[in-house]
């Protein structure tokens, strides 16, 4: 299924930290907003602590994501973070048959030729959770071969992490390396992301990972569940003539204007949702994550 | 050795000369005769001699350990004592001169390469500077970026690493802007070679180093937020656990500036701000000793304890000036030495005035064919190195080591620099054979100033650890040099601006809970030392009078002491142990908790805490305190003189921080715990001591040494002789030791004391329970005899309770911290 078109939508994604002592204070840095991006139009976009941060700021962020910090200093046991955002989305889906006018090699050369120095280098070289090491570069050389068409290889790249592996939580954490993914073959959206990434970069590709939302559909003939939702993350890879095309392995699937981008980076580490540190004597604690996104009605 | 001086000495430099290890150039001499600039220091090793020399070496490091100046983490358990070697090395005044300029312009360089990584990056994209060089690099925080206005200087502070090369030109080794340190080393290696060659250094005219420290004070006041008009900077120590924790302490007392660790330092309502008991005060300037990956955990490594979530947040409001801001790591880069000559045309449209020895980058073809051809000669850095931590020098490398670091270098070519070594020159060391030539590297130290940089003259120089060693890392064995530059080549007036900064009075500095704590520990530990030692010193005394006569009186007193001791210090008498051999363990023991040495041990243990808070003649009592409570004794006999040498110790130690501490919140905590400790021990000895009936003879024996351990026998013998106090010691103890506030060494007197203390530290409602505890005093001092006991436990638990609520309301530590980070949430699969 694609869906192309306009589409609004309303993002609400509430993280809830909830301990078993007081929290004397709370410092949170959060990449919760839409970002401004070709074919995605934000409408408005709030982010709302309880209790209420007293130092809330903004600012984008190296990568030119909105980055909002919050501090809390007001004892509580339960801190709500939530963001809210209605945004639009016309994403067309790229022609990956255009893309077949390069080869694998050709358009890195171009690539590498053409592109913003800095960028071209922040995104072609390996980064913290996105190492090189020979197991990637085998598992690429296979389907990023240098001579194959580009639009030919991205997608036989999408497909084959979508093949290869199975969608399992719990199998892999922040700190798993692509080359213990490649052995575990199981993960979640952000393994496969790192991993797609990984391969496109060996091939010499500039490549990113890109975190935000996606909408879903309920099982058939129920209905949606609140807070069901996730936040999602996926790769793009630079392509000659300036451009970006976003591919989600673990849906075997371009992106498309169900997709809403939030922030983009080297690698998860670049682009956490939400991290924060938390003075507090607590035993234990728990974070949960509700997201949704709801289609909004399209203004006339 | 009786061997004529001149005879020996010239024979000295003769030997150094024909040294085989001598090659190349030498700082003190040539084939011809010493260099010029060198001859006084020729001339004063010809006269000492080698047994003059080696005097002066000893001497040296009697002071190092004298002043506590270590090198090396504590939490290893090895503080390595600074190693410094008497001879300075002097350095002629028109070739500093030309040094300093190479490194004024090397400063203001790298200054705006870091201003251009940090906002257009127009030497990347203009390909000045290979992107790759610096974007892999791990300085290169990218929170840190727009960080600062950039018309603002970024770089304040900056080390750089200097060696000769074999034409004697100075070369950078390596630039060092993290968090550059080592300017307090090079001063207190002043001030040990000054003293132990005080001839010499008084017949040279030296540029004085004091005045880097106040361009520095200067440096960081500039850097502050608009709007302060008197800033209050904070230096952020790891604390002092850190290998160079010296170098903070000592740094901090130089600047005038308070150490803080992360726990002092709280982020809140959008500024940093210093916690002092319940309040709090603004912090416009962080000196960052502290990592910059470790620095805020928030924005950096979350599971830094040692640094200050919200710390990058408030400087990026401009709230805060974080020094060096915390992408100044990226300046410490063998891949920017490489490219530097390019860098520094394109930036300032001038040469380099100082090279490095020849550096190539290995992300292009051609530069990394050469490195891997010359991999057996060359020095090999990865970019991404911390420190010396990952060199490799070829020449020490196998054949096969030497393949392994090819294939890692064509793994990731533009992650590694190959480097010509620098031959270094060599300077003579002071050895039991004689001179020695070791290779000699300089480390300069700047901070900017208006519109320059100011450096230290010369710096802080190190030795090889051995004499053919081609290298001078900071491990084990590396020896200090105190670098001379002639006052001619400095003299300067000191800028108008910084006179007029530092004339501003500095506020009177708060006092962090951590700092309180330690404050009063010390002051407990010193008076728990000083109370043992009084008290064992007269138990041993009637031990030995008495303890030959089982049956007597005296013997029963004398017992009755030695339990009071046990019961006081809680050091357990092992079953059939001699009194003496128990009471010489009380006091000499290390590992006995509650005895002298123990107590001892923590209280210096305790002042390394907050260096910058003690006089820096303390040192030199606590090490002779060890070195007395560590020697053996010959036999009993000699427990005496020894703890007569302790009490004298624990005095000079009390004498000092009396006379050189401001009355200030941080001389009310250490009083407090002195005041508490004594009030505590005299209540425990009165408890323990004065249950006889009255009329009892071995009663007045252990009155006459209660009073005696308190230091109240001449008062009581005065008084009795003239008639104005009691005839007894029994009926003397409890009305002098108790409610006398005209003795010093009365309870009344240290709570009166206490109130005072309490007041100055700003705790009214505690002042006022002191002084209701001292009001209480007389129901304990016209108890009947039978209630005493009860009264003097009532008493020793209210001391006790005021100790505890001291400690809850001004001790309060910030809760444990955790990072969060949300995990991934699932996506339903879609089709």
């Amino acid at each position: 299924m694609i869906v192309t078109g306009r589409r609004r939508y309303r993002v609400r994604h509430v993280t809830r930290y909830t301990y078993d002592d007081v929290l004397e204070a709370c410092y949170n840095r959060g990449l919760l907003q839409p970002r401004e991006v070709p074919g995605q139009v934000v409408i408005s976009s709030e982010v709302v602590a309880t209790p209420p941060s007293e130092v809330v700021t903004t600012h984008l962020d190296y990568f030119g994501n909105p980055s909002v910090y919050l501090e809390c200093r007001t004892p509580t046991r339960e801190l709500v973070v939530a963001a809210t955002s209605v945004v639009e989305v016309d994403r067309p889906v790229p022609d990956l048959a255009e893309l077949d006018a390069w080869t694998v090699s050709a358009a890195a050369d171009e690539l590498a030729r053409s592109t913003d120095p800095v960028e071209w280098a922040e995104f072609t070289l390996p980064s913290p959770l996105v190492a090189l090491g020979p197991a990637v570069r085998a598992y690429a050389a296979d389907v990023l071969a240098p001579g194959r068409p580009l639009g030919e290889a991205v997608g036989a790249l999408v497909h084959r992490i979508h093949h290869d592996f199975r969608y399992a939580q719990g199998a892999t954490s922040v700190r798993t390396t692509l080359a213990e993914l490649l052995d575990l073959r199981q993960g979640v959206c952000q393994d496969f992301a790192h991993l797609a990434v990984g391969c496109l970069r060996a091939a010499g590709l500039p490549a990113r990972y890109v975190s935000g939302y996606l909408e879903t559909a309920p099982p058939p003939g129920r209905e949606k569940l609140q807070g069901a939702d996730a936040t999602h993350a996926w790769a793009a890879v630079a392509v000659p003539g300036g451009t970006w095309v976003d591919l989600d392995p673990t849906n075997d699937h371009l992106t498309d204007s169900r997709y809403i981008v939030t922030a983009w980076g080297r690698d998860f580490s670049d682009v956490s949702p939400l991290r924060g540190v938390v003075f507090t004597e607590a035993g234990s604690s728990s974070l949960t994550v509700e997201v949704d996104v709801d289609p909004l009605p399209l203004p006339d | 050795m009786s061997v004529p001086a001149s005879e020996t000495s010239s024979a000295l430099l003769d030997a150094y000369r024909r040294h085989p290890a001598r090659g190349g150039v030498d700082e003190l001499i040539t084939d011809a005769g010493p260099r010029p600039h060198a001859e006084a220091l020729a001339a004063t090793i010809e006269a000492m001699g080698l047994g003059g020399l080696l005097a002066a070496r000893a001497e040296a490091s009697g002071l190092v350990e004298d002043e506590g100046i270590t090198y090396g983490a504590a939490h290893s358990g090895v503080r390595e004592p600074w190693l410094i070697d008497p001879l300075p090395l002097p350095l002629d005044a028109g070739e500093w001169a030309g040094l300093e300029r190479g490194l004024v312009q090397r400063a203001v360089l790298l200054d705006a390469v870091l201003t251009d990584l940090y906002s257009t990056r127009t030497l990347l994209r203009s390909g000045v500077l290979p992107p790759a060089a610096v974007l892999s690099h791990p300085g290169f925080t990218r929170p840190a970026d727009h960080l600062d206005p950039a018309q603002r200087r970024q770089l304040v502070l900056t080390a750089t690493d200097l060696g000769r090369d074999e034409d004697g030109a100075w070369r950078v080794i390596s630039d060092r802007t993290q968090a550059p340190a080592g300017a307090g080393y090079a001063m207190a290696t002043r001030r040990i070679v000054s003293r132990v060659l005080a001839g010499l250094h008084r017949t040279s005219d030296l540029a004085r180093l004091r005045g880097f420290f106040h361009a520095m004070t200067g440096a960081l006041l500039d850097a502050a937020p608009g709007g302060s008009e008197t800033p209050r900077v904070v230096l952020l120590s790891p604390g002092s656990g850190s290998e160079i924790a010296y170098d903070h302490g000592l740094l901090a007392t130089m600047l005038g500036f308070p150490l803080a660790e992360a726990d002092d330092l709280v982020v809140s309502r959008g500024r940093v701000w210093l916690r002092a008991g319940d309040d709090l005060e603004p912090v416009d300037v962080v000196l960052r000793r502290v990592d910059a990956l470790l620095s805020d955990p928030l924005e950096f490594r979350g599971n830094s304890e040692v640094g200050l979530p919200g710390m990058i947040e408030t400087a990026r409001q401009r709230a805060v000036t974080v020094v060096n801001p915390v992408g100044a790591g990226v300046l410490d880069n063998p891949a920017l030495i490489a490219h530097l000559r390019p860098v520094a045309r394109a930036l300032l449209g001038e040469d380099l005035l100082l090279d490095s020895p020849r550096t190539w980058w290995c992300g292009t073809p051609a530069e990394l064919s050469h490195v891997l051809s010359g991999l057996d000669h060359l020095v090999v850095k990865p970019v991404a190195r911390s420190g010396a931590a990952g060199v490799r020098y070829g020449w020490r490398l196998t054949a096969a080591e030497r393949e392994e670091l090819a294939a890692r270098i064509r793994e990731e070519p533009w992650a590694w620099c190959g480097q010509e070594p620098v031959q270094l020159s060599t300077a003579p060391v002071v050895t039991p054979s004689g001179l020695e030539p070791r290779r000699f590297v300089l480390r300069a130290f700047g901070a900017a100033s208006a519109d320059s940089y100011h450096f230290l003259p010369g710096g802080l120089g190190r030795v090889a650890s051995a004499v053919g060693e081609r290298t001078v890392s900071s491990a084990a064995g590396t020896l200090a040099k105190d670098v001379w530059v002639p006052a001619a080549a400095t003299e300067k007036a000191e800028p108008e601006r910084v006179r007029r900064r530092l004339a501003v009075a500095p506020r009177e500095s708060a006092v962090p809970p951590r700092v309180a704590r330690t404050l009063m520990t010390i002051g407990a530990l010193a008076e728990r030392a000083e109370g043992t030692a009084r008290l064992v010193k007269v138990a041993d005394d009637l031990a030995e009078d008495f303890g030959s006569r089982p049956g007597t009186t005296g013997a029963a007193a004398s017992a009755r002491l030695v339990d009071t001791v046990s019961l006081i210090t809680s050091v357990e008498r092992w079953y059939a142990e001699s009194a003496l051999g128990y009471l010489t363990r009380v006091a000499l023991d290390p590992a006995s908790s509650g005895g002298v040495h123990h107590s001892a041990r923590r209280l210096s243990a305790e002042a390394q805490e907050v260096r910058d808070l003690m006089s820096v003649d303390i040192w030199s009592v606590f090490s002779r305190l060890e070195r007395t409570l560590g020697a053996r004794p010959a036999d009993d006999e000699a427990l005496q003189p020894l703890l007569a040498d302790v009490l004298e110790s624990l005095l000079a130690y009390s004498g000092i921080m009396a006379q050189s501490m401001v009355r200030d919140s941080s001389w009310a905590f250490l009083d407090a715990g002195s005041r508490l400790e004594r009030a505590r021990h005299t209540v425990s000895l009165l408890r323990h001591t004065l249950l006889d009936r009255p009329g009892d003879p071995g009663a007045e024996l252990v009155a006459d040494a209660v009073l005696r351990a308190c230091e109240s026998i001449i008062t009581h013998r005065r008084r009795a002789a003239a008639g104005t106090g009691p005839a007894t010691a029994a009926e003397s103890v409890r009305p002098l030791l108790v409610h006398d506030a005209a003795n010093p060494r009365s309870v009344a007197h240290q709570l009166a004391a206490l109130a005072s203390d309490l007041r100055l530290a700003g705790d009214e409602p505690l002042a006022g329970q002191a002084e209701a505890l001292l009001a209480g005093l007389d129901a304990v001092a016209d108890a009947a005899p039978a209630d005493t006991d009860a009264r003097l436990g009532q008493l020793a638990a209210a001391l006790t309770s005021l100790g505890q609520r001291i400690a809850q309301r001004h001790f309060v530590r910030q809760a444990s911290r955790r990072t969060a980070e949300a995990t991934w949430s699932t996506p339903r699969q879609v089709g």
